[in-house]
């Protein structure tokens, strides 16, 4: 290690906004997407049916137990070429990331909604409220206030996770980091501002989260 | 409570920063209190790292490091007389490691081109292999040169002097350039239809079409864009192991030895007249 050399990262500085554009960007629509699909497969996994609680179980198996750089690769070099023909690799990103994801929140969902009380259900259809009634009024009010923190880590560690995305040469921030590294020769100049940008993007994504939960419990 | 949150992280930050520039000082000033009779203490075990996914130069053999620079850093071994092991390190931690001469590595060889930016934070050795790069592309492409790229998807490995080439061809911040972390993945883009052309060291291209037939693919060399690099073994600044390498790479490359490696790796009689005069 030798000195840091700050202008290093200032020459690499506009490149590295940009990839924090596309990470901010991977990032949302992945949490956006995995928030819904992960709805889905959570319901499906809660179903009475078979029919659709084994393909759940088995899709959350899947995502939940192999590496999301694996994941990644598959999504890129198998996936999307048969889709579109050719490879994108943010579609690949965002694919890969909000289908992971999705195994993920199933089981937020899962685990908030088991957690509110049998009594409340049992008290809302002798109300003579509709299954799907007491879900959307009853239920999943309280369950996903229960849900935010939990929530609040998925979206966290799917930030970070992002940055896989380099190895399919996404150009998110840490494709910029290693191009910066790889340009000089240099390690921690690029590291140590990456991990710094991420560590504000994180941090700036809790203090969101915080704000949320307090005006969810105002609500309340 | 928040702002003490805030404090302890800029604390933490900016103490890795001190802490790297410290060790900076430090190093230069041992450097430079040495006198030059005064050497470190002697090695009797060199570790030389490699990042062992750079076919043929260095890979894998199930799991044992090959390769002609393995090949070729065994002579050079032997003509100084010193003993010493290679470790897959990787391409990251090879670097990160060399980077301090207090490091457990005294050497790095893995294909390391020569460039002035990296003279800035490293030593290296005389020259022992001289590459260019090579276009590769599907057979009917029409690609002559490296020129006729602007504008088409390329895909490199990152940080490789093909990478350095076509940033300056296609612009820093340029979207048509895909970097990879390694040649392998850069090929399978071209293979998955997301990249034109890849532009690689002229071994690793002659492999990798040697070893796809199937793929139809087709290498270009353009003397006029890609100039000729120059392999050296790489060094931590001021370390003393450059000393006792020069001259026996010299002397394996003008003893026989290095045409008989080349041969063994590349089919071919290697033209060291640039490594002899540089």
């Amino acid at each position: 290690m030798s000195h840091f050399r700050f202008e290093i990262v200032a020459d690499y500085l506009p490149l590295l906004l940009r990839g924090l554009g596309y990470t901010v960007m991977i990032s949302a629509l992945s949490i956006m997407l995995g928030a819904l699909l992960g709805l889905a497969v959570g319901f499906g996994r809660m179903s009475g049916q078979l029919l659709w609680r084994a393909p759940a179980k088995a899709y959350i198996h899947f995502f939940r137990g192999t590496p999301l750089l694996v994941q990644i690769l598959i999504v890129h070099f198998g996936l999307i070429p048969l889709i579109l023909g050719t490879t994108n690799p943010i579609a690949a990103a965002i694919t890969a990331l909000s289908m992971n994801s999705a195994a993920y929140m199933a089981e937020i969902y899962r685990a908030g909604i088991q957690s509110i009380d049998k009594g409340q259900s049992e008290a809302a259809s002798s109300l003579g409220l509709s299954r799907s009634q007491t879900m959307r009024f009853v239920i999943l009010p309280q369950a996903l206030r229960r849900m935010i923190p939990a929530f609040g880590n998925e979206f966290i560690v799917l930030i970070k996770d992002s940055s896989l995305a380099t190895v399919i040469a996404a150009p998110e921030l840490m494709y910029w980091t290693n191009a910066m590294k790889n340009q000089y020769m240099r390690v921690w100049e690029p590291y140590l501002t990456a991990a710094l940008i991420y560590l504000i993007l994180t941090y700036s994504m809790n203090k969101l989260l915080i704000y949320l939960e307090k005006r969810q419990g105002a609500a309340s | 409570m928040k702002r003490g949150l805030w404090l302890v992280l800029l604390t933490l930050f900016a103490m890795v920063m001190a802490s790297c520039g410290n060790t900076g000082k430090g190093n230069s000033e041992s450097l430079s209190s040495a006198s030059p009779g005064e050497t470190s203490e002697p090695v009797s075990l060199y570790k030389i790292a490699t990042d062992a996914s750079y076919a043929p130069m260095e890979m894998m053999d199930k799991d044992k490091i090959t390769g002609f620079d393995i090949d070729f850093l065994a002579e050079v071994m032997k003509q100084a007389g010193l003993s010493y092991e290679v470790e897959n390190t990787g391409w990251d931690s090879l670097m990160t490691s060399l980077s301090s001469n207090k490091s457990a590595f005294s050497a790095a060889i893995s294909a390391i081109s020569i460039t002035s930016e990296r003279e800035q934070t490293y030593d290296f050795s005389a020259p022992y292999f001289e590459s260019t790069n090579m276009i590769v592309s599907k057979a009917g492409s029409g690609i002559q040169s490296a020129l006729d790229l602007k504008g088409k998807k390329v895909a490199v490995q990152g940080g490789t002097t093909a990478d350095e080439i076509m940033t300056g061809i296609m612009g820093e911040g340029s979207t048509d350039l895909k970097r990879f972390d390694s040649n392998t993945l850069a090929l399978l883009e071209l293979a998955s239809g997301g990249a034109d052309a890849v532009v690689a060291d002229i071994a690793v291209v002659k492999e990798y079409i040697k070893n796809n037939p199937d793929a139809k693919l087709e290498g270009v060399v353009d003397k006029q864009n890609f100039s000729t690099e120059f392999y050296g073994i790489m060094f931590p600044k001021g370390g003393e192991l450059k000393a006792k390498l020069d001259p026996a790479i010299q002397a394996v490359i003008t003893n026989g030895k290095y045409a008989e490696i080349y041969q063994k790796w590349f089919g071919e009689e290697p033209d060291t007249a640039a490594l002899l005069n540089p």
